[in-house]
């Protein structure tokens, strides 16, 4: 009789492994792509380059220069680098930032022999190194970004203290990507004109999400979260988070707040936390709820590059039998704002200081390679033809918003027929971007940012869930800062 | 010249000073690795970090001055740390209790020598594989299973459990439930293995004789396996201590790296981990959480030494 329990046991244990494993393998979610400017190219992250010693030149007496970065992107020009300059040997070291790991690994090399010449700094952290003691000066390039036209706000960033010492190839306004087959059975009109009035501030937004929720019967959420809207609402403060040591809530965090529980009782919103499953599903209408009712969003609010490296490569799902292309248009939405974009710096102990600013220079402010950034000229030949070993899915796919208004302007028609105008119903979503740069303002963002709204999340969840009460939130909240700002003044 | 007797003898003691001594030298080199790794990675590493937990070090400022106990202090002034502690302690003991207890049934079942089953080497593979996967993907797993467009959610509305879709990741008992159940899971086939090597050590004739004298399988148990089985226990409970009180991985990536929800699943270690990654990197806060977590379970570790020490 014992040995029967005994069986019946084991097999209950072995059969619970063996379903736990089954039920996983169909729905892993693509954690890959946590962050802004992330092509989710997770391929080369596998084999990192290793980090060569910087003083060593290569046996083929090439110059040595190391770049880290959380992506591959920036890889592609260094191989386009590397073919202007033959006698350079860029050695890429790519760390992903998923739960920041690239910014641990970068902190613990400060300092030591292994830290690298040049280093991708990502908006969410980029502002603790531009005020830290790290960076080499770059205002020897100021003149050449005058002349590019780079948008005020990419200098602003990489500037403290009157010192610049970071420059990015990218700015990153930010929109609002919404269906135009829903926004005709709702609102009448899939014009964006028309549609951009509709949603001009967040009170018309929230209105509107209200006919959206009526007119579909609740099948059809106005976003997919409400961790959509928090960078508009942040965007939109009037004053930093720390001023004078002290922790500052503006009112529109407040209102953030509000808006967000409002969406959450009204049933305005999916739940589909960003950059999970449920996210992604929206974006191909392939999005069903526990008892299999399928749903589906209105809209999302993504910056430049939401669009080809989020929202295009998601609009047609795995099994190929649900697509939104051609369905989609954008427009300012309800406040301005700006979300990502990925700055690049040089390390101060850097031995090849001169041949990696050059490369910043190369990278960030050259106006050739920011057009063939930008018109999908780096194509996986172009680069073979440089290096043969590059990956087979290294490229850069046409569509990324630069720095420099003079190319923006000068590239804007180049959009007008293209693959990304056609995914968007015949809109130049270029043209609209680079209305929307030239009015960013980035001088709120600091050094802690991330921090502290990362820590806000799971206080907002509790409260959105009705577990704790708004005091509870904000309590809750202060505690969670207190672990990783020991100097800071929380009133 | 010819040597005389006495002079042999000595000579030949000679030798044998200077063989052994060459012996005992051949004995420290073969043990100089481990010290040297010891010293190196082990000891330094300890004095180095207590001596940074009377600092304001951070990773992003060159200098750092000496601020006394001032980090200890912070660590008590919010209940941030106890509550890590108290969460440290609920997830190992209540993984702990029912990893020892099932390895401890299956180790007796699969050893005894009545019950003579089939395949125990199979099983034992079995039950050891969830050892075997990297926590990554276990946590991976567990995230997709249990979000709120997963399968456990699909399933359980379908079939009537549940009235709508919960964030069964947002709720702090299923976060606890989930990382003690993994826990459990993963390693009580890594404790059967252990358990029953010692079992297997024990004489078989102990049991035999107790067999003839009528003994019940309950009281060969109380009376011959678990005595003798008493230092395999210590190193299992102490080496589950140190592992559960350093326990990291899954609570870490399980939810959002920062112990959440509510800092229901925040251990001793994201509570570190998250003073060292913060914006400047506060490693000299960060090394006060490891000096702490360091004597509690020194502690602890002695104090099971000292309890279950072979009496006279």
């Amino acid at each position: 009789m014992r040995k029967s329990t005994f069986y019946l046991l084991s097999l209950l244990i072995v059969l619970g492994l063996a379903l736990a494993a089954c039920g996983g393998t169909s729905t892993t979610p693509d954690t890959a792509v946590e962050e802004p400017a992330a092509p989710a190219e997770e391929s080369s992250a596998a084999e990192p380059t290793a980090v060569a010693p910087a003083e060593e030149p290569a046996a083929t007496g090439k110059t040595v220069l190391n770049v880290w970065s959380f992506t591959n992107e920036i890889n592609t020009m260094a191989v386009a680098f590397e073919g202007l300059h033959p006698d350079v040997d860029i050695v890429y070291t790519m760390i992903p930032m998923t739960n920041g790991e690239y910014q641990t690994k970068l902190k613990a090399a400060l300092g030591t022999a292994d830290v690298p010449d040049v280093i991708a700094l990502e908006a969410s952290f980029v502002k603790e190194y531009v005020e830290a003691d790290f960076l080499a000066d770059l205002g020897e390039l100021l003149p050449v970004a005058e002349a590019n036209k780079t948008y005020p706000f990419v200098i602003d960033v990489g500037t403290n203290d009157g010192i610049t010492k970071a420059f990015a190839y990218q700015a990153t306004p930010g929109a609002l990507f919404y269906r135009r087959s829903l926004a005709k059975e709702y609102f009448g009109t899939d014009d964006p004109e028309q549609i951009q009035a509709l949603l001009a501030d967040f009170d018309k937004f929230t209105e509107a999400a209200a006919i959206v929720k009526e007119k579909s019967g609740g099948n059809t959420y106005m976003v997919a979260s409400s961790g959509d809207f928090q960078n508009p609402f942040f965007a939109n403060r009037e004053q930093p988070w720390i001023v004078d040591d002290t922790l500052v809530v503006d009112p529109m965090v407040n209102k953030y707040v509000e808006t967000a529980k409002l969406f959450r009782d009204e049933g305005y919103e999916a739940q589909a936390a960003q950059w999970q499953e449920g996210w992604f599903a929206g974006m191909n209408d392939s999005l069903v709820d526990a008892e299999g009712n399928p749903k589906q969003v209105f809209s999302y609010f993504l910056p430049t590059w939401g669009l080809p490296y989020v929202l295009a490569p998601n609009a047609t799902s795995a099994d190929g039998t649900h697509d939104t292309s051609g369905d989609w248009a954008v427009v300012t939405g309800p406040l301005p704002y700006q979300w990502g974009g990925t700055w690049l710096g040089v390390m101060k102990e850097s031995p090849n200081s001169e041949l990696a600013k050059e490369f910043v220079r190369f990278a960030t402010l050259d106006q050739d390679n920011l057009t063939n950034w930008a018109t999908g000229v780096y194509t996986n030949e172009f680069l073979k033809a440089i290096d043969p070993q590059v990956p087979d899915d290294q490229q850069q796919a046409p569509g990324d918003f630069v720095s420099s208004q003079v190319v923006v302007e000068k590239i804007i028609p180049s959009f007008d027929n293209s693959d990304l105008s056609a995914f968007l119903g015949g809109q130049n979503s270029y043209a609209g971007f680079a209305e929307a740069a030239p009015s960013v303002n980035a001088k709120l963002m600091t050094g802690s940012d991330d921090a502290i709204q990362r820590a806000l999340n799971d206080p907002i969840n509790q409260y959105l869930n009705g577990e704790i009460t708004e005091d509870e939130m904000w309590a809750s909240w202060k505690d969670n800062l207190r672990i990783e700002f020991p100097d800071l003044i929380i009133p | 010249m010819v040597l005389d007797k006495s002079e042999r003898k000595q000579s030949r003691s000679k030798v044998i000073v200077r063989r052994r001594f060459k012996k005992n030298y051949y004995g420290y080199l073969f043990i100089a690795p481990f010290v040297i790794g010891f010293l190196v990675f082990g000891l330094y590493p300890i004095f180095n970090t207590l001596y940074l937990s009377f600092t304001d070090t951070t990773l992003l400022s060159k200098e750092a001055n000496f601020v006394g106990l001032s980090n200890f202090q912070r660590l008590f002034a919010d209940d941030v740390f106890t509550n890590a502690v108290k969460n440290t302690w609920l997830l190992w003991i209540l993984n702990f209790i029912p990893q020892i207890g099932i390895a401890m049934l299956l180790s007796v079942w699969f050893t005894s020598a009545r019950l003579k089953l089939r395949a125990v080497g199979i099983w034992r593979a079995l039950f050891f594989l969830p050892n075997l996967l990297m926590p990554a993907a276990i946590a991976a797993l567990f995230f997709s299973l249990f979000s709120f467009y997963g399968p456990v959610n699909q399933f359980m509305v379908r079939a009537g459990l549940l009235p709508e879709a919960k964030q069964f990741l947002q709720d702090p008992m299923v976060a606890r439930g989930l990382v003690i159940f993994i826990q459990w899971w993963m390693w009580f086939g890594a404790t059967i293995i252990i358990l029953m090597a010692g079992m297997t050590s024990i004489s078989i004739s102990l049991y035999e004789s107790a067999m003839v004298d009528g003994a019940s399988g309950l009281d060969m148990f109380w009376r011959i396996t678990l005595p003798l089985l008493k230092p395999i226990l210590i190193y299992v409970f102490v080496t589950s201590l140190v592992g559960g009180m350093q326990m990291f991985d899954i609570p870490y990536l399980l939810t959002d790296g920062r112990g959440s929800p509510s800092g229901s699943i925040m251990t001793n270690n994201i509570l570190m981990y998250l003073k060292f990654s913060s914006s400047k990197g506060h490693i000299g806060a960060a090394s006060a959480v490891g000096v702490l977590v360091f004597i509690m379970t020194s502690v602890c570790a002695l104090g099971i030494f000292y309890f279950l020490r072979e009496r006279d």
